[in-house]
């Protein structure tokens, strides 16, 4: 249980170094959210999982687990609202229109 | 299902009380007690009689929905991984204008929220039915566009998209 724990922490990792990179490489402020999406969902996702596994079935795993599930539904609306205030005040996203 | 005012009160009051259980992690009275006068003042402030639009919905449904949409995070992830530490960084971005077909609120918003769970797309604004989306590039808004992920959360609350 505590490998499988291991791994999943370190896959976690993986995924928020990916986001990092991305953050850095990424040339707009529309393209560097999807980095950052990123770490908020399968990098936060398996880097929690890993951490309940770790501390075993108690009252800290329900703790990780309603986390988990306020992160899932907490970090799209703050991604959203960023974006739609960059897009608003006028940030020009460098994508072609597509209907 | 008419959600009247007390049963919309008793369900806050439940839910917020719940949470306290399992944040405070201590089951004395006196804690228990502050739990349960805390989750009835704050669902007393919070409680608005407005939400109606809850009776398609069904629980059953949206865990068929949920796991897939794991699936859908998970296999996003991997590309964008892939674009992002590719050396030629092989991006095109875009928006898309996106109309719905779905009526009910809170599927329009779980929608809106799924786009932008997942890696590579993200909702930008929403006007009654109308979305617009950005894109990372061609492969991560295919569901999208191809209205897979309509199609999906249509089927939570048991209606059908016209295509």
């Amino acid at each position: 249980m505590d490998i499988l724990a291991v791994v999943l922490i370190v896959i976690g990792l993986f995924f928020l170094t990916v986001g990092a990179i991305g953050m850095l490489r990424l040339p707009d402020v529309f393209t560097r959210s999807h980095a950052v999406s990123l770490t908020d969902s399968l990098g936060a996702f398996c880097l929690l999982m890993g951490l309940a596994l770790y501390q075993g079935v108690g009252i800290n795993m329900l703790k990780i687990l309603v986390v988990l599930a306020l992160l899932f539904l907490l970090n799209p609306v703050i991604a959203h609202a960023t974006i739609r205030a960059a897009y608003r005040v006028g940030v020009k996203p460098k994508a072609e229109e597509h209907p | 299902m008419k959600a009247t005012y007390l049963t919309q009160f008793i369900m806050n009051a439940c839910s917020l009380f719940a949470v306290w259980l399992v944040l405070s992690g201590r089951y004395d009275l006196p804690h228990v007690m502050i739990g349960g006068i805390v989750a009835c003042g704050v669902a007393w402030l919070n409680t608005r009689l407005q939400c109606s639009s809850v009776h398609h919905f069904s629980l059953g449904r949206l865990l068929i929905y949920a796991p897939w949409l794991l699936g859908r995070i998970v296999a996003s992830s991997l590309h964008i991984t892939k674009v992002i530490l590719s050396p030629s960084l092989p991006i095109a971005p875009k928006m898309i204008h996106y109309q719905m077909h779905l009526k009910p609120e809170l599927a329009i918003v779980l929608l809106g929220n799924s786009i932008t769970l997942t890696p590579g797309t993200i909702t930008v604004e929403v006007e009654g039915d109308h979305l617009l989306v950005h894109a990372l590039d061609e492969a991560s808004c295919e569901d999208l566009t191809s209205g897979r992920m309509e199609r999906r959360m249509a089927g939570v609350f048991k209606e059908e998209a016209s295509p």
